[in-house]
């Protein structure tokens, strides 16, 4: 039998689960731009929102294609419950554990916004942003648990989405922050 | 003359309804296919990683297993015929559950 028919289960979930988390990498980026201030705002204009989106929809297709392909592997043939249940699996329970927490939660948060009219703005905006929490869940389990993560190739391509993406992150956080301070230095009570 | 002014503007919002509609199909359609090119390129490195036997799995289950029966030193003598290399496997292995089979590998990999 070839390579490709032996292994197909085996690559096509290795594949699949380094594009899930370039992509999620990219609609993160994207996301943190279209909230973020200045320039980059502006450039992606009105369409940044419909990228974001069918970014997200790609990394959720990508996601269910990683762990579903496993199902068929015929080395390591997981059950359900070893794909769908956090910690429950014998093949490296801890960072596996965490990839499905990650999946379920990207799954679960990424859908709300479809349902952002029934559960409000204002808490489904509270809900998106733990999305970034999930995401870098991915990240470690990619690293952890990762075939390929000490592999160069994979390192360069989800280093390129990834880290950009990663100083947004930390702007968005560091910019209220700065804001705090700034008020708290021009506040002549404090 | 309202009514004329009406008629332009439904007519203007209908375009740029339309126009909008346009655009957003065509950055579904952009980033469907993109997703698509990234995951075949991942697929096809992966691939030729397992068929040239790079491949970081098949690797590190070989490694494990040297590291755990070293060559025997320069002045020992075999006694009995050395064992015949088993296949490489993948490096977990160890890991796995216990039932696991051995994964069938090709010449080529």
């Amino acid at each position: 039998m070839s390579v490709a028919g032996t292994h197909l289960f085996w690559i096509t979930s290795r594949a699949a689960g380094a594009a899930a988390l370039i992509l999620s990498s990219c609609s993160l980026g994207i996301g943190l731009l279209i909230r973020g201030r200045g320039k980059p705002r502006r450039l992606l204009g009105s369409d940044a929102r419909v990228l974001h989106e069918a970014l997200s929809l790609a990394t959720l297709a990508a996601l269910a294609i990683h762990g579903l392909a496993l199902l068929g592997d015929a080395y390591l043939h997981p059950g359900l419950l070893d794909i769908a249940v956090p910690f429950a699996g014998a093949y490296r329970p801890f960072w596996t554990g965490i990839g499905i927490l990650a999946g379920w939660g990207l799954a679960v948060l990424g859908l709300t916004y479809y349902l952002r009219e029934r559960i409000g703005q204002a808490r489904w905006r509270i809900l998106h942003r733990t999305i970034a929490v999930f995401w870098a869940m991915g990240v470690v389990h990619t690293l952890g648990a990762g075939t390929d993560a000490g592999q160069l190739w994979l390192l360069v391509a989800i280093a390129a989405p990834t880290v950009p993406a990663l100083f947004l992150l930390a702007r968005r956080v560091a910019d209220p922050l700065a804001d705090l301070w700034q008020a708290g230095l021009n506040d002549p009570t404090g | 003359m309202d009514d004329l002014r009406q008629l332009e503007a439904r007519g203007l919002a209908r375009a740029r309804a339309h126009s909008r509609r346009r655009r957003v199909a065509t950055i579904q359609r952009r980033t469907i296919r993109g997703s698509l090119a990234l995951f075949a390129i991942l697929w096809a490195v992966v691939f030729a990683e397992i068929a040239s036997g790079n491949d970081p799995a098949l690797d590190s289950g070989k490694q494990a297993r040297q590291a755990a029966s070293p060559a025997p030193s320069p002045g020992t003598v075999l006694a009995t015929e050395p064992e015949p290399e088993p296949e490489p496997e993948r490096e977990f292995e160890e890991e796995a559950a216990p039932e696991a089979e051995a994964p069938v590998v090709t010449s080529s990999s």
